[in-house]
C-alpha cells in the first residue's frame, strides 16, 4: 500500500480552467425553475379526485356490462370451454412440443455439455460481488 | 462519513426554497462526483457529461429523495450508475478499448490534454484499468474517496463483507500487476 500511496500522492488528472464554476453555472441554469420530481407527484395529488371518480365510473361499466352478459337468456358461454382429460390434455400438449426448436432456442453450451474457459480470479471477482463471503468463496475453492 | 449531519442546511433550504438548495447541493458535491467519475470514465469530456446527467437526474428525484436519510451516498449511487451507463455505451460502441489508458488518451487528443500523469501514474491507472468494472468501484470509492464500507455498501447495495473482501483483492491484482511491470 505504501508503494501505491507514493504514486497516488498528486493527481494526474487535469481539467480545464474555471472548469468547476463553469459546470456548475451549466448545470444550474439547466435545471433551476424546471419541474422537478416533487412537483410531478404534486400534480398527481391534485389530480387523485378525478382520477378516482373516473375510476368509479369504469368499476361501474364493467360491472353493469358483466351482469347483461351472464344474465341475458343464451348467454351459455360455460358450455364453450370442452371438458378433457388430464391425461388428455398432457398427451396433446407434449405432442406439440417441437424438439427441434427446443434445440435451436437452447444455450448451445448446455446442449454441448461444454464449459467455457473462467479463470478462478474472474469467478472470485463474480461471486464477490454477488454478496458471497470471501471465506465461504474459499470453503468452495 | 457523517457528511450526512452536514447536509442539514441543504435538506432546510430544499424545503423552503428548492432552487436555492438545489444551488448549495451543486457547489458542495459537483467536485466530488467529477473526481469519482473522470476515475472511472478517463477522458474529462465523458466525465463532464456523466456530471451533468447525475445531476440532471438529482433534479428530476429530488422528491423521491426526501424521505431517504443520507444525500451523500444517494448522489454517489447516481453518479456511479451515470459512469457505469458511460462506460457500458463505450463498450457497446467499441470506439476504444477500456483496458489500457494509454490508448484511451492516444484515441483522443484532447483525452491526454487533460492528462499530465508520469510513467509510474500510467502504470498505476492501466493497472486499475485491469480490475472489473464493479471492482475499480469499490477500489476507487475506498483508496481516494476514502468512503467507509458503510456508506459504500449503501451507494453499490453491497454487502460490507464482499465490499472487504473485493478491495482486498482489488489492491492484491493491482500490486501484482505493477510488480510484474
Amino acid at each position: 500500500m505504501e508503494k501505491l500511496k507514493n504514486i497516488t500522492d498528486k493527481n494526474p488528472f487535469k481539467t480545464p480552467g474555471d472548469y468547476f464554476e463553469e459546470a456548475n453555472r451549466k448545470i444550474i441554469s439547466s435545471t433551476i425553475n424546471k419541474e422537478t420530481g416533487s412537483s410531478r407527484s404534486g400534480l398527481i395529488v391534485r389530480l387523485r379526485p378525478f382520477l378516482a371518480v373516473a375510476a368509479s365510473f369504469a368499476v361501474v361499466l364493467i360491472l353493469g356490462y358483466s351482469a347483461m352478459k351472464l344474465f341475458s337468456p343464451g348467454s351459455d358461454s360455460g358450455d364453450i370451454i370442452p371438458e378433457i382429460s388430464l391425461q388428455e390434455f398432457s398427451e396433446s400438449y407434449l405432442n406439440d412440443i417441437d424438439i427441434l426448436m427446443l434445440e435451436q432456442n437452447s444455450d448451445p453450451l448446455i446442449m454441448s455439455g461444454e464449459v467455457p474457459d473462467i479463470s478462478k480470479a474472474e469467478i472470485i471477482d463474480y461471486l464477490l460481488l454477488e454478496n458471497i463471503y470471501e471465506n465461504e468463496i474459499f470453503e468452495l475453492l | 462519513m457523517g457528511v450526512s449531519d452536514q447536509d442539514t442546511d441543504i435538506f432546510q433550504l430544499l424545503e423552503t426554497d428548492v432552487n436555492k438548495g438545489f444551488r448549495l447541493l451543486v457547489e458542495k458535491y459537483s467536485r466530488k462526483l467529477y473526481w469519482h467519475i473522470r476515475r472511472l470514465v478517463i477522458l474529462h469530456e465523458d466525465a463532464d457529461d456523466a456530471l451533468q446527467n447525475t445531476f440532471i437526474n438529482v433534479w428530476r428525484n429530488l422528491g423521491a429523495f426526501r424521505s431517504q436519510s443520507s444525500l451523500y451516498t444517494w448522489l454517489y449511487a447516481i453518479a456511479t450508475n451515470e459512469a457505469l451507463a458511460l462506460l457500458n455505451k463505450r463498450k457497446r460502441n467499441e470506439t476504444v478499448s477500456l483496458d489500457d489508458v494509454s490508448s484511451i488518451l492516444a484515441d483522443s487528443a484532447e483525452g491526454s490534454t487533460w492528462f499530465d500523469g508520469d510513467e509510474a501514474q500510467i502504470r498505476f491507472q492501466n493497472a486499475v484499468l485491469q480490475l472489473p468494472d464493479k471492482q475499480r468501484i469499490v477500489f476507487n470509492l475506498k483508496y481516494f474517496d476514502e468512503m467507509t464500507y458503510e456508506d459504500m455498501s449503501k451507494v453499490l447495495n453491497t454487502s460490507e463483507g464482499a465490499l472487504k473482501a473485493s478491495y482486498h483483492h482489488a489492491v492484491k491484482k493491482i500490486e501484482k500487476t505493477l510488480g510484474a511491470d
